[in-house]
């Protein structure tokens, strides 16, 4: 058996768990990310969603049910943590723009358009987008993005080709980072008619550092240009998860990537440590507190059995719906159906309320109540109750 | 967990480093449990692409349920291996133990010779790449060295072909690392891993490396001894492989008793540092991740002994796959896309302004070198040179003529 011992132990390396350990790492604890693999937020947009309620999501927290965990971290604490976000971010190549008192719309792939909260920088422009001519770029041969989804959609837009040689929204986010390539795509672009006003391409400007390559094609053609999040895979949803965890390690933090967590120690009220299912030789991760931020369904964090829901690391008790006949509503593609409501139920401090484990917190979309797909808060609630568990977590530790 | 488990995230397909660069491949998922319904025993292989996978494991890394993407590419690319001519490249790098061994004992020879145009020449007709140079090969190899050395924890170090025939420099450092934290090393006659054979579609020669390796391995733990290695491929096979695809006799055991070379001595860092062993060093370096010391589950190891040097700082870059990827990059229909990752994997050593590139792996460091040119060091050279900075006293590798000694006895 390897051992290692740490102040902190943060189970799941998704917006939640990053957010908290880039907090607690920053603040000098001794902090470990164990993971079971790459988190959703690799497959979002990138975008960081607060509440899809009207131009003001902070005035709406109030009208959420009781239940809601942005309840337990309020106004303040959610300004706060976004606002700790943004500083994260700004110190990396993919500044984010926007606050917490603001909603913002951005254009979506199918012409539609999606209500989010701060957008990395490269998506700035897509806010007002509607009120000039919008002209779109694609690329030849890519799939799960169609610029005439867009164009018969929204009046005043037009769009063009670009043959890149290669068709995966990867493969051109790579071309893009190879030198030469931006070049010889400015000057395609500037060879094009287009009417003035802005350019919008789908999020495939590098992986690395897309302000640059933004910043050249928008000098070049002296325009307003703006990304437009695809499918999965997401080239944003990747840069952020992989600034995230730079941040992390910067920090000094670790992290183990890619095995299951086997088993779970306690002595008396206090969790001692987990042990890591690697390949040939178990690991055993000691920690004096601990915090779960392994997700829900998706992610893995709780397990829907045919009549129970379980939480998969430590066994917690899951609030659940009713039973299975109450979970779902008959309409399959109305949001909130009960079931996404069931979870961790917390106390103030975030340590999981319906147990006496002492240094264990919860946060991220694990909570109960949280109903992501209902009101659009995956990311903000990632964060917020992700800096609310850290900074109990870090008044627990003597 | 088995293909049907695979719920078509792609958070496999943003890990693939192979995805990026080379369109003909069609990523992890289709590849790997989107194709696996389709393959069935006794029915001959049409997925040649399964190919241009080059075994980072990222992918299995990435998959939060748990599915081996890799280890369903491989058995696809061995089956293919089995049932279609492989390429001279092939037969050369799967057996790449003998001829490191033969390069090793003709050695001077060898190493004017691969150098030779015709060579070269020669070699690129068979399907070798002319972008990267074959690594040197070392006369006073690991066989040849000092096999016995020290007092206390019975240790056997496997040092695999490029420690062991490229560069024993660094193999016997390991060695005097762990002689001087309190070791008994032995250095028993040990053949390749069987990566490299795994990886060029043959499992059977890979099968025979592994029982053989798998044999002395296994009287020496029933003896109390630890297996302890540096390159992080050959502990990944150790660790997975022997107990996984290759089933050899005594896999389970093996696994359970091998150990990264930085993960052993990490305990005994921390007594030892506090005690004064480590010295300053200024330098700032870019630690790259091998992708398979990732897919150890392990976490870094190394970069926890580099906190502990004073002066240093030390960048992990654990994002990019060196492109190299062993024998990969090595062969010419691969060398576009080797290449083109190498690039891609050597920007950021060179943003940050890194005085040297470390890495434990020997392919990452030959592909790193070559794209950033910085000079690659294995951990080992940093950790040794803040010991010898400090001279704790004990029994910390010679320098000067006394060195010689070490090689030759």
């Amino acid at each position: 058996m390897s051992e290692s011992l740490y102040d902190v132990v943060i189970i799941g390396g998704g917006m939640s768990g990053l957010m908290a350990g880039i907090y607690l790492a920053g603040k000098g604890f001794k902090t470990a990310i164990i993971s079971r693999g790459d988190p959703v937020c690799c497959l979002s947009t990138g975008c960081i969603d607060l509440l899809d309620a009207g131009v003001r999501p902070l005035e709406a927290i109030v009208d959420l049910p009781d239940g809601h965990p942005y309840r337990l971290v309020g106004k303040k604490g959610i300004d706060a943590a976004l606002k700790v976000f943004r500083d994260i971010m700004a110190f990396c190549p993919i500044p984010y723009v926007g606050s917490a008192r603001h909603n913002r719309e951005i254009l979506t792939p199918i012409g539609t358009f999606k209500t989010t909260c701060l957008v990395p920088r490269t998506m700035e422009a897509s806010q007002g987008c509607r009120d000039e001519y919008l002209h779109v770029i694609s690329f030849a041969g890519i799939r799960d993005f169609y610029p005439s989804y867009i164009t018969s959609k929204l009046p005043n837009t037009g769009f063009s080709l670009y043959d890149a040689g290669v068709s995966s929204t990867l493969a051109i986010a790579t071309r893009f980072e190879e030198a030469g390539f931006v070049d010889e795509f400015c000057t395609w672009l500037s060879s094009l008619e287009i009417p003035p006003g802005r350019v919008a391409l789908p999020a495939v400007l590098g992986l690395v550092n897309p302000m640059a390559v933004m910043e050249e094609i928008s000098g070049r053609i002296g325009r307003d240009v703006f990304e437009i999040p695809t499918l999965p895979p997401s080239i944003p949803g990747l840069r952020l998860f992989r600034t995230l965890k730079k941040s992390f390690q910067d920090r000094g933090g670790d992290v183990f990537w890619g095995k299951p967590i086997s088993s779970v120690e306690t002595r008396g009220n206090v969790v001692e440590a987990v042990t890591l299912a690697a390949s040939g030789r178990p690991s055993r991760v000691q920690g004096r507190a601990f915090i779960l931020a392994t997700g829900s369904f998706v992610s893995g964090g709780l397990y829907a059995a045919r009549d129970a829901v379980s939480e998969t690391v430590f066994g917690l008790p899951v609030e659940v719906p009713g039973a299975r006949k109450d979970w779902f509503l008959n309409d399959f593609f109305t949001h909130g159906h009960p079931i996404e409501g069931s979870g961790i139920e917390v106390d103030a401090s975030f340590r999981p309320r319906r147990n006496e484990l002492e240094n264990l917190f919860v946060c991220g979309s694990i909570l109960a109540g949280s109903e992501i797909m209902k009101h659009h808060c995956g990311h903000g609630l990632a964060l917020a109750t992700g800096l609310k568990a850290a900074i109990s977590c870090e008044r627990a530790l003597p | 967990m088995t293909f049907e488990h695979c719920m078509r995230c792609t958070l496999c397909v943003e890990n693939c480093p192979i995805y990026k660069v080379e369109p003909r491949f069609p990523g992890p998922k289709q590849s790997g449990p989107d194709a696996q319904r389709f393959r069935l025993d006794g029915e001959k292989s049409v997925d040649e692409w399964v190919k241009y996978c080059c075994q980072c494991r990222r992918c299995q890394v990435s998959c939060p349920y748990g599915v081996d993407v890799a280890e369903i590419i491989l058995k696809a690319q061995l089956k293919y291996g089995s049932e279609h001519l492989s390429p001279a490249t092939a037969h050369l790098f799967a057996n790449a133990y003998h001829f490191n061994k033969l390069g090793s004992t003709l050695a001077p020879l060898a190493n004017k010779a691969k150098a030779w145009p015709v060579t070269k020449g020669v070699l690129n007709l068979f399907g070798v790449s002319r972008e990267l140079d074959l690594p040197e090969f070392r006369f006073v190899n690991m066989e040849r060295g000092r096999r016995r050395k020290g007092k206390g924890r019975k240790v056997v170090f496997f040092h695999g072909c490029h420690l062991g025939f490229n560069r024993p420099d660094i193999g016997r450092k390991v060695r005097d690392l762990l002689v001087s934290m309190g070791c008994r090393v032995v250095i028993p006659t040990q053949t390749c891993c069987g990566l490299p054979a795994l990886g060029n579609g043959d499992l059977d020669i890979a099968k025979r490396f592994a029982q053989k390796n798998a044999a002395v391995l296994t009287k020496y733990i029933n003896r109390g001894f630890d297996v302890v290695y540096a390159c992080t491929s050959c502990g990944l096979t150790l660790m997975q492989d022997y107990a996984g695809i290759l089933d050899v006799p005594g896999g389970r055991k093996i696994a359970e008793n091998t150990y990264n070379v930085y993960e052993y001595l990490l305990p005994q860092m921390h007594l030892e540092t506090q005690g004064g062993m480590l010295g300053r060093l200024e330098s700032k370096i870019a630690y790259h991740i091998p992708c398979h010391l990732r897919a150890l589950g392990i976490g870094y190891p190394a970069a926890k002994i580099f906190e502990m040097i004073e002066g240093l700082t030390c960048h992990v870059l654990d994002d990019n796959c060196c492109g190299l990827a062993g024998t990969y990059g090595f062969k010419k229909r691969y060398q576009d896309a080797s290449r083109r990752l190498g690039v891609i994997a050597a920007a950021p050593l060179r943003d940050l302004g890194a005085d040297a590139v470390v890495s434990d792996c020997g392919a990452c460091r030959m592909q790193l070198e070559h794209f950033s040119g910085l000079p690659a060091l294995d951990p080992v050279e940093i950790i040794i040179e803040a010991i010898t900075q400090k001279d704790f006293g004990r029994d910390v590798p010679a320098k000067g003529w006394k060195r010689l000694l070490n090689y030759v006895t």
